[in-house]
């Protein structure tokens, strides 16, 4: 099912080809060539307008491919006329120009959105720093217990801003492809440890439950960036579930592989969104008044792919699940251990 | 920490160095502030602090070079404040001599409490004993055993020597390296796979839940600290 929604454009552009051959065929007379080459035109605009280099060529390509059955010599790829040649040139020309625009139209409309989620996400915690600030500077005489609450949501606020600023640095480091990872052999539970003390103790402390299986090898990868892994996976099931309600966190291995799996209670998602989930500032429609700038999933989604793993979410029995597996691509060496 | 001590900021940023002001004056401490590298190379020798707070991106450059001049000079607790993303700038800085380090943000508390822990360290005798504590846990250097509460714990050599290590260097950040020389000897410096594997196997003896350790703490991407809060 979400197959078919992450290649829905491939599905329609395939039975528009079906179509259009179908209608070139049966009106070839009435129409001409010069409508005919007009119509096979359609696709390669459906396909540019997703702004992918690759899916333009092909699509082009194919089209391309089926005009040249109604030029003469019909019914054979073969081309004599120049004419035709440079329809065909202008083709491409088409295709690609539409792609350029709309991969900078689609670039503008990113930059948008990562400037007002950004802009929300940081100015929210600032705000809450400035407003219990000042409250506490000019409030005379301050009752302590309502001090130590302004106080407490004070760190709590720089704690959420220092999350996300730790999250962009991530992300723009490994947006440069040329940045090596920092490999080396990391203890998943400690990683996990670590990300813990990241977030206020009182806020985990219940509600986590750990099934760590006790017997697990190292792996091999940048533990900084696997470290941010965990602590975006935590923050999302804070964000995205009830208070009240447990979050279930589970690292095992099979032979070839570690799985990561974090699942917190929420309504189902739909495919669609379970889909979008993982992309860069997307929100599901439902959660408009959830502060969460999209980035933690996404970079999730980064990190897992730098070590050539994968990341899934799926609705089941009880909430969401988001599920990592990471390919175990180097085993550690057999050590000389001592004994007792 | 005894109270009236001398304690040098050298900190080009003025809110940080108001804060780090602010806290240590509350607590009955004098504060000199050197905004570069030369200034607090001044104030050491003129002023002769108890604690030097170094912040690692100083404008006129390098702050190892300057740990090393002081380490050279003098024996003081020299803390070091640096950003996250730096991490071999503090393992190089802390093996330049550094004692111990904090990164940017922090909270004055855990600040105090490393120049507190380091103050401490420098205090401290060495013990001639060969039965150290630590929390519940307890070693015999001499005899080779050790114990958690009032049971033995079953250590391998390694193991025993690596937790000996520990227990002499709490409270002490440790850089993986630093340790793998010690325990294991300098041809293993870089055989990090050793110290995770008998990190792993320590912690499953000695922490109550592993997940949540309470001894052996990670210092991700520099090493560990053995956490004491009451010893011998």
């Amino acid at each position: 099912m979400q197959l078919f929604y992450t290649y829905r454009h491939y599905i329609v552009t395939f039975f528009l080809f079906l179509l259009i051959t179908g209608i070139s065929l049966v009106f070839r007379k009435e129409l001409e060539m010069t409508n005919i080459i007009l119509i096979h035109l359609l696709p390669v605009v459906v396909i540019a307008l997703r702004g992918e280099w690759i899916a333009t060529f092909i699509t082009t390509t194919a089209s391309i491919a089926l005009l040249a059955l109604y030029a003469p010599p019909t019914l054979s790829f073969i081309v004599h006329e120049m004419i035709y040649i440079w329809s065909f040139i202008i083709f491409y020309v088409v295709g690609y120009t539409i792609t350029f625009q709309a991969r900078k139209i689609h670039a503008n409309s990113v930059k948008e959105i990562l400037y007002n989620t950004l802009s929300h996400d940081l100015k929210t915690p600032l705000s809450s720093i400035m407003g219990n600030a000042t409250f506490v500077v000019e409030t005379h005489p301050l009752d302590p217990a309502l001090r130590y609450q302004a106080l407490a949501q004070i760190i709590e606020s720089s704690r959420q801003m220092n999350r996300l600023i730790n999250t962009l640095l991530d992300s723009a480091r490994l947006k440069n492809p040329q940045t090596p990872l920092k490999n080396g052999w990391c203890d998943m539970e400690d990683l996990l440890t670590v990300a813990l003390r990241e977030f206020r103790r009182d806020v985990l402390h219940e509600r986590i439950e750990y099934h760590v299986s006790s017997e697990l090898p190292l792996f091999y990868g940048d533990g900084g960036l696997l470290m941010r892994l965990f602590v975006n996976l935590i923050d999302n099931a804070l964000k995205y579930s009830d208070e009240e309600q447990p979050i279930n966190v589970s690292i095992t291995t099979t032979p070839n592989a570690f799985h990561i799996s974090f699942s917190n209670k929420c309504p189902p998602l739909e495919p669609a969104e379970l889909a979008n989930l993982f992309e860069k500032f997307y929100r599901a429609g439902n959660t408009a008044d959830i502060s969460g700038s999209g980035i933690g999933l996404s970079i999730c989604r980064d990190i897992t792919r730098a070590h050539h793993g994968t990341i899934r979410a799926y609705n089941d029995e009880y909430g969401i699940r988001i599920e990592v597996t990471l390919p175990i691509l180097k085993r550690p060496a057999s050590l000389k251990m001592d004994n007792l | 920490m005894k109270p009236h001590q001398l304690i040098l900021i050298v900190e080009d940023d003025e809110a940080i160095s108001r804060l780090l002001q602010l806290s240590f004056k509350q607590l009955g401490h004098k504060t000199l502030l050197a905004k570069d590298r030369q200034s607090a190379l001044r104030e050491i020798q003129t002023r002769n602090p108890d604690i030097i707070l170094l912040d690692l991106g100083l404008p006129d450059g390098d702050g190892k070079e300057l740990i090393k001049t002081v380490r050279s000079l003098l024996s003081i607790p020299i803390i070091v404040v640096s950003a996250r993303s730096d991490e071999q700038e503090i393992i190089a800085a802390l093996d330049a001599g550094a004692d111990d380090y904090v990164t940017k943000p922090f909270s004055t508390n855990e600040l105090l409490a490393r120049v507190r822990s380091t103050q401490r360290r420098f205090m401290m005798h060495q013990t001639s004993d060969s039965l150290i504590t630590c929390n519940d846990i307890t070693i015999d250097v001499e005899n080779f055993s050790a114990l958690k509460g009032d049971q033995p714990l079953k250590l391998t050599p390694t193991e025993f020597n690596l937790l000996k290590y520990f227990i002499l260097h709490r409270n002490q950040v440790l850089t993986h390296n630093k340790i793998l020389k010690e325990v294991w000897g300098a041809a293993y410096e870089y055989e990090m796979q050793y110290l995770r594997t008998y990190v792993n196997a320590l912690r499953k003896k000695i922490e109550t839940n592993t997940t949540s350790p309470l001894y052996i703490q990670t210092e991700l991407g520099i090493g560990y600290r053995f956490i004491c809060t009451t010893t011998n």
